[in-house]
């Protein structure tokens, strides 16, 4: 018996629970918007300013909706090399240390990082910059147009 | 092994193909076990280009345990709206100790590599080549080649799985040459492989956290 043959139901005992946990998700992620609104993170529906101004539009959760509540400032900056959990961890970790940020999610989907500024402060497109640089990333466009939010 | 040593191992985590240099001012906690040793690292990134950790690897065959100081620097990263390549060097320098008995006592260990990868939010490659010297304990060199497919994208937090490959080539082991099929989670701050190598039949777990 060949090493691939003894090892082939090894093969399968890892490979099919991968296959179960993808089909899973994709179900998941197809479903989500409707069943869990109030805490999943979804994609406005593109604002015809938006849209027709090219912008990216803003993708909202419960901490970027309350933060727009208030009056904060959206900002949607695309990022270049975004692909991986880790990337949204060390960008959500830099920009949420800043006491300007009122609320910062990262969209893997849409590759952009989602912000909000406290209304009282600004951040500049260079110091946005600088600090995904810190993060490892970098800045392809920012977008600040409150239409990005729907607004 | 000293009990003391296990500790070391388990609490102090090895970096290879995942991410070595993190965000300033974070911190990663790295875990490896391969058919030939078992490492732990943990890092720190004080910069965007390098991080430096405490490594700890014990070689189970050799019956020692290197501990090693470890920075690492990305010589170069690219970035694309898709995708994100990463070439990076690292080096050790550090002490190696006899362990289980081994009368060899101790002696200065250090090593020296390359690595580089690729990748999409469907596909991987990836490549770790590393020489280490260990006075009398002896020398060793590895490479590694890592190919990867995620049969889903996951949006953020969301439970990520990919299904991977391992060639690697180890001087100096029966089995120079084998290959591993493993399975990547990454769920967040978390990531977890598991694997089961083929040829030179042992497990594949691999751990990383970033704080």
């Amino acid at each position: 018996m060949s090493l691939f043959t003894r090892n082939l139901p090894i093969c399968l005992l890892l490979t099919v629970p991968a296959l179960a946990l993808g089909q899973h998700e994709a179900h998941t992620s197809h479903s989500t918007h409707d069943q869990h609104e109030e805490h999943m993170p979804h994609v406005q529906e593109q604002p015809a300013q938006a849209a027709a101004e090219g912008f990216t539009e803003m993708t909202t959760t419960a901490e970027i909706e309350a933060a727009l509540a208030v009056g904060g400032k959206p900002v949607v900056a695309e990022v270049l090399g975004v692909v991986c959990d880790f990337c949204a961890t060390a960008m959500n970790k830099i920009f949420g240390a800043r006491e300007e940020v009122a609320a910062v999610y990262v969209d893997l989907d849409t590759k952009a990082l989602n912000l909000v500024l406290r209304p009282e402060y600004d951040l500049d497109d260079s110091t946005i910059e600088m600090l995904a640089v810190q993060a490892g990333y970098r800045i392809a466009a920012i977008h600040r147009n409150p239409a990005i939010a729907g607004r | 092994m000293k009990p003391v040593l296990w500790a070391l191992l388990l609490l102090a985590p090895v970096a290879a193909l995942a991410r070595p240099v993190s965000y300033v001012g974070g911190w990663t906690l790295i875990e490896e076990s391969n058919r030939q040793s078992t490492a732990a690292l943990v890092h720190y990134t004080p910069s965007p280009a390098w991080s430096v950790g405490l490594r700890n690897e014990w070689m189970r065959d050799s019956d020692y345990l290197l501990t090693a100081i470890q920075p690492t620097y990305l010589l170069k990263r690219w970035f694309g709206r898709d995708y994100q390549a990463n070439v990076y060097l690292h080096g050790g320098l550090g002490v190696a100790t006899a362990t289980s008995g081994n009368p060899l006592g101790s002696t200065t260990g250090g090593f020296a590599g390359v690595m580089a990868d690729w990748e999409t939010r469907r596909l991987f490659a990836g490549y770790n080549a590393r020489y280490l010297d260990a006075g009398h304990f002896g020398d060793s060199a590895m490479q590694v080649f890592r190919f990867g497919w995620a049969p889903y994208e996951g949006d953020t937090n969301d439970l990520h799985t990919w299904l991977m490959l391992e060639v690697d080539h180890r001087s100096g082991l029966e089995d120079s040459v084998s290959v591993t099929p493993l399975l990547r989670f990454f769920k967040g701050p978390i990531l977890l492989e598991l694997g089961f190598n083929l040829v030179d039949p042992s497990p594949l777990v691999n751990f990383t956290f970033r704080l």
